[in-house]
């Protein structure tokens, strides 16, 4: 007999799955669907097949160069996020120092903090700074976010490594950067990568704190709670929003196919 | 090895405060820094326009003293309190499925559940301004197949409280699957199997050994829908309307409309991420509590 699960159950939760999976994946493929529709206005009944809106998307000056901000934005914080995010891991995933479960609750916080408060505090300090809003700006922020992320992603890679690893680097006369060159590295670029991804996406659609931070030259996420306010402009970001969902779904899917490989190609050798 | 020279061993590495600089540095300077600076507006220490100050509660008094902002905060509290509760209930009978009915593939179906979670969060509220509004998808289906008169639209669909709490369980839903599904995982099937071989029914097992064991992951799905969405924003200034308005819209408001007065937006911050807090701490406590029994 099944401890877990009556031969019903299975069948009921098999079905209950399935129509969460539906109602998870219904608003995607209506914007799918609507994204072709030949009516300005997305509703029923269907009124005829049309490129238009792809077309004009493509020729959207305004949104061009906010996916443009929005892609040096992310790569930007998220390269600093995992370079930080490495470092911090490194050193955390040593046994016990002075002061260990402090930093260790300082570098998890901005998990815990609502991004709206985040937002005005940054603001703030950046009015007392005398810094004015930019990318730059709103880059910090981000960091801000990812940083958390790629600690929760590499920390535990890390701690599984065998030490005796780098051990036997350093016995070999390597310093501690070739050692995490040429052995640490190569051994958790899985969650590196994987850390990078988290802090590039989390970014590139990040709203509530960019909108406290951000300057003249808008980004994406920005770009596109201004447009939702015009009706002419919806469906050209329904087009504009299939792109994106179906290449950030594309990516994800890819890198975890990739991610789980490359570890198992780690952990056989 | 004597331990002595180990520890000299693992010394040859980079030294712990090297890594940890930078880091830290820029957590102080872009997280620590700024929310100090949000309680010295609180207590009106630093203003932005200049003139005499003193230190001053006020602001705090306004806060819990002026009709408007605690009962928003009760109201905000309610709205994701009940998306928390529907959104754990709905993912841990997900969760369980993955875990433990022994379906083959099942981290395939633990991604496929997920991947909605890591799309664009602002283009799944999009999608719902489309399905929900009056000339929406479901209204003007509803027309064309003549179950609704034309000119009628369900109003309640979109900027209503209903169109908040919807959007907001719909985001949430594939995350919260994630922290359930890693306990469930983690449970020794023998202890099920002894359950079972002592004449426990499914039900008593899972009463008395899944569900009480499952229970860190509960808690901690629960916290991680409630945090993010009782300071939330976004989706209410985008599908909420008046009646689905929360604390964090106010305190945007604060900060943002004509008439802006930091000094009370400050207030409604820091109380928000006190409560915040709060509810952290105790969940960690839980944890520990929970590690101590079973260890």
């Amino acid at each position: 007999m099944d401890v877990a699960l009556s031969p019903n159950g299975r069948r009921l939760m098999r079905v209950f799955f399935a129509l969460v999976i539906l109602f998870l994946y219904a608003p995607i493929a209506i914007l799918l669907v609507f994204s072709f529709n030949k009516s300005v206005v997305p509703s029923f009944p269907l009124s005829g097949f049309t490129l238009r809106w792809y077309r004009e998307f493509i020729h959207n000056g305004g949104m061009r160069s906010a996916l443009e901000a929005s892609a040096i934005v992310a790569a930007l914080s998220s390269v600093v996020a995992v370079t930080l995010g490495v470092l911090a891991s490194v050193a955390l995933a040593r046994r016990g120092f002075l002061g260990k479960s402090l930093v260790t609750a300082l570098l998890l916080s901005p998990l815990v903090i609502p991004f709206v408060v985040l937002g005005i505090a940054m603001l703030l300090l950046f009015h007392v700074l005398g810094v004015s809003p930019s990318l730059l700006t709103v880059g910090a922020g981000h960091i801000v976010i990812s940083l958390p992320y790629t600690i929760l992603v590499l920390l535990p890679r890390l701690e599984q490594l065998d030490a005796s690893l780098a051990e036997a680097a350093y016995d070999l006369g390597a310093g501690p950067l070739r050692t995490f060159r040429w052995v640490t590295f190569p051994l958790i670029l899985p969650a590196i990568v994987s850390a990078f991804l988290i802090a590039f996406t989390t970014s590139f659609d990040e709203y509530a704190v960019a909108s406290f931070l951000v300057g003249t030259r808008e980004t994406f996420p920005i770009f596109l709670y201004g447009a939702l306010r015009f009706p002419s402009q919806l469906p050209q970001v329904i087009a504009v929003a299939v792109v994106i969902l179906c290449v950030s779904l594309v990516v994800i899917i890819g890198a975890e196919v990739w991610r789980r490989r490359a570890e198992a190609r780690i952990e056989a050798a | 090895m004597p331990p002595a020279r180990r520890r000299r061993r693992l010394r040859r590495g980079l030294a712990t405060p090297a890594l940890l600089g930078l880091p830290v540095s820029w957590l102080v300077l872009f997280f620590v820094v700024p929310i100090a600076i949000v309680g010295a507006y609180s207590v009106d220490v630093y203003v932005l326009f200049p003139g005499p100050h003193h230190f001053t509660f006020t602001p705090w008094r306004t806060f819990f003293s002026q009709g408007d902002y605690f009962p928003l905060f009760v109201k905000s509290i309610e709205m994701s309190l009940s998306v928390s509760a529907v959104v754990v209930a709905l993912a841990y009978p997900l969760a369980y499925f993955l875990a433990l009915s022994g379906t083959r593939r099942k981290y395939v179906l633990l991604l496929i559940l997920v991947v909605p979670f890591l799309t664009s969060y602002l283009l799944r509220v999009l999608a719902w301004k489309v399905i929900l509004g009056s000339q929406g998808v479901v209204n003007t289906f509803l027309f064309s197949t003549g179950l609704r008169a034309e000119g009628h639209p369900l109003s309640f669909l979109l900027y209503s409280r209903f169109a908040v709490m919807l959007v907001l369980a719909y985001v949430w839903l594939p995350f919260v699957a994630l922290p359930i599904f890693v306990t469930l995982e983690s449970i020794d099937r023998r202890l099920l199997e002894a359950a079972s071989d002592l004449y426990a029914s499914r039900l008593q097992a899972f009463l008395r050994i899944t569900l009480p064991l499952s229970l860190p992951g509960v808690v901690a799905a629960f916290l991680f829908v409630f945090i993010p969405t009782v300071g939330e924003f976004v989706t209410p200034s985008l599908v909420g309307g008046t009646s689905g308005y929360m604390y964090g819209n106010q305190i945007v408001d604060l900060f943002q409309t004509g008439f802006p007065d930091w000094e009370t937006g400050a207030v409604l911050s820091l109380f928000l991420l006190a409560v915040i807090l709060a509810l952290t701490l105790v969940f960690v406590r839980f944890l520990r509590a929970g590690e101590a029994r079973t260890a």
